[in-house]
């Protein structure tokens, strides 16, 4: 069976020329479905593009991406959408909810596009908030809630369609200690529970809670290793 | 359905500006309303007044350009026999004259024919008879008047044998009425408006008499007939008048000449409205340029929605949403926008047409035609004005949309 996540030597150059930058310089890495990964590294590290291919939201110059042992590194925008929606959870740091919408139509919204019919669709969305803790608050729109409620509401839009990877980019940048506590326990609640998490974030705080840490630095992998010290 | 309830949430959310974008539209739509029902109006009362008074009827005339020779009243005769199915044929004098009705001296129009001219009153007879053709060649001193003349110049209707007197030139003539033609109700109706506010005296009433009497005692030249009127079918005026015109052509050898010119009611019918309707395509298209303006104001208002929610649209499109969600989520928005607009701009334009009713003699009317062309049309200047911004969106990158602030 072929893993969940292949990455075979990609480079991501930008302004190719003179002044080209080598955001990702031959990269490699494998993550098998169930894994817990933290990827780490500083500003500028190449973390951020690295995290825009593995979401299918950016193509690499060279190399090839393999997610369930098919090639998504060479495809059209709307194929590349399909990808997003079936098989990626983004949680982000700002976390990205829209405003105008209430918290269950903002869980809602892949599921639409998915083309999941209303009722199934409310359905999953409902307990997908009810797993966060927020039965409660379905229809308040993202102005009152705060901020560690937000990103909980991300994380539920995120898993409501079950997808195999979760993609939390810095999912605690954006929030006070109590309320990053409370996110990094769910995110390790969702992993406990089977899902694949990947986790990209430059707080090495952050990272040792992920049973395997990739340490990214200059577009080129640095470390990969197992954290010896993991614990649920 | 879903596109639709986003829309109008997003619409919500910008109320203001979005009311100002539609009174472009609005103000594009209401005034394209406006003309198109008045020129229909238009159209509607010209065809109708035409029809009342064609009657079938088809004047053929001897161009005097192109010919010095004349039928006499004993042509037409021949002609008659010659096209069976012609209803009636008869010369037309027209002339004019002054009635006194003891306060002001009414005028007359005066018509003269042989007793085939009753055809013109398609109605048939209210009371009496239609003068005789002995009566039309003996020029015996007798006239038809309409029901609605017979009002405004007696103040009844019941006038059959009545005797009055009418100036024609510097003679006289005592005048009896043998018959009173019938009058449509509405021309009825307005003949007793007009007793009731003492206007009756402001309208020009018309008279049929047999010709002889005006070429006998008044000397109007008659019997040298270069115009003359046929009656036939409606449906078949322009085949009869066809006919009557190559007989014609064969008796005073005119063939080729072009000399015999018919002059129908359905042809000049059909100038009128063919004017009517260029100039009402005219209008209209002044007034739609104020659409396309509006549409501008669209395009315009939906790049500044689309650079606004920049980031919600990269939310979006990281969420799987594909090119043609974004495209259609938008262009939804600005035909919503521009058909709410129209909504209002039709029932502006229905009441536009309501007032302007008040200032005119005839009723604008509104087709359904037209409602159905304006929901059509705004929603196509939205569609149309709406893709540029819609593209913008749908094209835009995710991650840099997600970047922005």
């Amino acid at each position: 069976m072929p893993a969940l996540v292949e990455v075979r030597d990609i480079c991501k150059i930008y302004n190719p020329g003179e002044n080209e930058v080598r955001a990702l310089d031959h990269v490699s890495l494998t993550i098998e479905e169930g894994e817990f990964v933290a990827i780490i590294g500083q500003s500028g590290s190449g973390k951020s593009t690295l995290m825009n291919m593995l979401g299918c939201l950016d193509t690499p110059t060279s190399g090839i991406y393999l997610l369930h042992g098919m090639d998504v590194s060479h495809m059209s925008d709307d194929e590349q959408s399909d990808v997003r929606n079936r098989e990626i959870g983004f949680i982000f740091q700002g976390f990205n909810l829209i405003q105008s919408l209430t918290a269950l139509e903002n869980v809602e919204l892949p599921l639409m596009y998915r083309g999941v019919p209303k009722r199934k669709r409310r359905e999953l969305s409902v307990a997908a908030l009810e797993h966060v803790g927020l039965g409660k608050r379905m229809t308040h729109k993202p102005s009152e809630l705060s901020g560690g409620q937000q990103q909980r509401v991300a994380i539920a839009r995120a898993i409501a369609q079950a997808p195999p990877i979760l993609l939390a980019d810095e999912p605690t940048g954006n929030l006070d200690s109590g309320s990053s506590r409370e996110i990094i326990a769910t995110i390790k609640n969702l992993y406990a529970e089977g899902r694949t998490v990947i986790l990209i974030t430059h707080d090495p705080g952050i990272a040792a809670q992920a049973k395997r840490i990739i340490t990214i630095s200059d577009g080129k992998i640095a470390k990969d290793e197992i954290n010896e010290n993991f614990t649920l | 359905m879903e596109y639709i309830k986003s829309a109008f949430s997003s619409i919500k959310q910008n109320k203001g500006r979005t009311f100002l974008t539609m009174l472009g539209i609005f103000i594009g739509i209401s005034s394209v309303i406006t003309i198109l029902s008045i020129g229909n109006g238009m159209k509607v009362f010209v065809n109708s007044s035409l029809d009342e008074i064609s009657s079938g009827g088809v004047t053929i005339n001897l161009d005097p350009k192109k010919t010095d020779r004349y039928l006499e009243p004993e042509d037409l005769e021949r002609i008659k026999d010659a096209v069976p199915e012609m209803q009636g044929i008869t010369l037309t004098i027209s002339s004019s004259g002054t009635y006194n009705d003891g306060k002001d001296d009414r005028q007359l129009g005066i018509t003269g024919g042989t007793a085939d001219i009753s055809h013109e009153e398609t109605k048939g007879m209210h009371a009496g008879r239609f003068f005789r053709d002995d009566e039309a060649e003996a020029g015996t001193a007798v006239c038809v008047i309409s029901q609605q003349d017979a009002l405004l110049l007696f103040r009844t209707d019941d006038v059959v044998d009545k005797t009055f007197t009418v100036d024609i030139g510097s003679k006289s003539v005592d005048l009896m009425i043998v018959g009173v033609a019938k009058s449509s109700d509405e021309d009825i109706e307005s003949a007793k408006e007009a007793i009731k506010k003492k206007e009756e005296a402001y309208y020009y009433c018309s008279i049929y008499v047999p010709y002889a009497l005006l070429t006998g005692r008044f000397g109007l030249a008659g019997d040298k007939i270069t115009s003359f009127k046929i009656y036939t079918n409606p449906g078949m005026a322009d085949e009869t008048a066809l006919k009557v015109k190559s007989v014609t052509e064969n008796m005073l050898e005119l063939r080729g000449e072009g000399a015999v010119q018919i002059q129908s009611f359905a042809s000049i019918a059909g100038a009128y409205t063919s004017i009517l309707d260029v100039v009402t395509l005219v209008v209209a298209l002044i007034a739609a340029i104020s659409l396309v303006v509006g549409g501008i104001g669209v395009m315009n208002i939906m790049t500044v929605t689309v650079t606004e929610r920049t980031r919600e649209i990269g939310i979006r499109k990281s969420l799987g949403a594909r090119t043609s969600y974004i495209l259609i989520q938008f262009l939804t928005e600005s035909a919503i926008i521009t058909l709410i607009g129209g909504m209002i701009g039709m029932l502006m334009g229905f009441l536009f047409t309501k007032i302007a009713e008040n200032f005119m003699s005839f009723p604008p009317a509104i087709s359904p035609m037209n409602v159905l062309m304006v929901v059509a049309i705004s929603i196509a200047d939205g569609l149309f004005f709406g893709i540029y911004p819609a593209r913008r969106a749908a094209k835009m990158d995710p991650i840099e949309a997600l970047r922005q602030e």
